[in-house]
């Protein structure tokens, strides 16, 4: 046991800033608040308007990810989906929450785009349009997250931990938007060995991914493999955001938490 | 006596009138709204099914794949918004279907 964690650990030193020299992406690794944002500028610059800093972590507390990103029909690459504050007011994208009609937690969402908030000064826009300005969140982080189960890269937050303990319930449908479907039952989890010698197995459960993303998320848009076991994943295809690293290398927990994922022991 | 069954002949073609304007306008009034709620009620009856994706019969993924291939043309007429939503997730929903096709025929 001893051996494959100090195993992992050396791994993730060496192997890290190699894959990061080799995709040419050596970045500052983001901090807590910051893991999961989005910068949205299709057209904002375009409007005279700052880019929207979207994120994730308030709104992956309260929905499912599959809901925004199959039934409100949000790209999963940043900047994919075109939105335009028109497709805002009329009620797709953002505004299919932000709407100033919807009740979360006893509050009103507040309107996204709407003519009554972009007046004169444009003040309301900053909510969102918000990179470069100085915003005070309407949510604190820290504050939010503070009775959360502590992870240990990304967010600071075990999300799956706070999902499997009911300390956050993420809503997987929104009336008027969702079709009403039955629940369905998951595939089972299954072991995938890796290629270098030495390394525990990756176990995969596709229910604790089928919570957040029911099926149509991953499949075929990530997983495009038909055939089991024909795809070989690589660690550098998913450091570079490709399968896994779709989602683990943005918003879900990291890559460079390798036990979460090869978490089978070497027998 | 002829006065008075003018009148009544004139009373019934004025009901008449009336009556047929007002289903006329009636039937306009609904028309574009049947229209849509037509395609949407196509859409999430063929999309309702992707949680059970995995438990179809092959018929009836292969008549999901053909439905979303018939209403795509449709979704493409509606305006812009409208049209970029639905067209994806429709689009997601048929890659789904065709997925568990091809997964079962080479898997």
């Amino acid at each position: 046991m001893r051996r494959w964690v100090a195993f992992l650990a050396v791994s993730a030193v060496v192997a890290g800033p190699a894959i990061a020299e080799q995709t040419g992406a050596k970045k500052r690794r983001p901090l807590p608040p910051e893991f999961g944002r989005v910068i949205i500028n299709n057209a904002s610059e375009k409007a005279g308007l700052a880019p929207v800093s979207f994120d994730h972590w308030f709104h992956r507390a309260k929905y499912t990810c599959r809901l925004c990103h199959v039934d409100i029909g949000f790209a999963m690459k940043a900047g994919a989906t075109g939105i335009k504050a028109a497709d805002n007011q009329a009620g797709f994208y953002c505004g299919a929450c932000h709407n100033g009609k919807l009740v979360v937690d006893k509050r009103k969402v507040f309107e996204s785009c709407g003519k009554a908030l972009i007046g004169e000064n444009r003040a309301g826009c900053l909510r969102c349009h918000s990179v470069g300005k100085n915003v005070t969140p309407m949510v604190d982080f820290k504050t939010f997250t503070k009775d959360l189960p502590v992870g240990r890269f990304g967010n600071g937050v075990d999300w799956e931990k706070a999902e499997e303990t009911g300390l956050v319930k993420p809503v997987d449908f929104l009336e008027g938007v969702s079709i009403p479907r039955k629940s369905f039952t998951a595939q089972k989890d299954f072991a995938l060995s890796p290629k270098l010698q030495g390394m525990p197995d990756i176990i995969f459960s596709h229910q604790k991914h089928t919570v957040w993303n029911g099926c149509e998320l991953c499949h075929p848009e990530i997983f495009v493999g038909v055939k089991k076991g024909a795809t070989k994943y690589s660690m550098v295809e998913i450091f570079d955001g490709k399968y896994c690293g779709a989602c683990h290398v943005t918003v879900a927990f990291p890559l460079i938490d390798c036990g979460r994922c090869h978490a089978r022991p070497v027998q | 006596m002829r006065r008075g069954r003018s009148w009544l002949l004139a009373a019934v073609l004025g009901a008449g009138a009336a009556f047929t304007v007002g289903a006329a306008q009636a039937v306009l009034a609904q028309g574009p709204a049947a229209a849509t709620q037509d395609w949407k009620k196509e859409f999430e009856e063929i999309c309702a099914k992707t949680q059970d994706a995995m438990a179809l019969p092959m018929d009836e993924l292969k008549g999901l794949v053909s439905r979303c291939d018939k209403l795509k043309p449709r979704i493409e007429k509606l305006d812009e918004s409208q049209r970029k939503v639905y067209s994806r997730r429709l689009q997601v929903c048929r890659d789904l279907y065709q997925f568990v096709i091809e997964s079962r025929e080479k898997g």
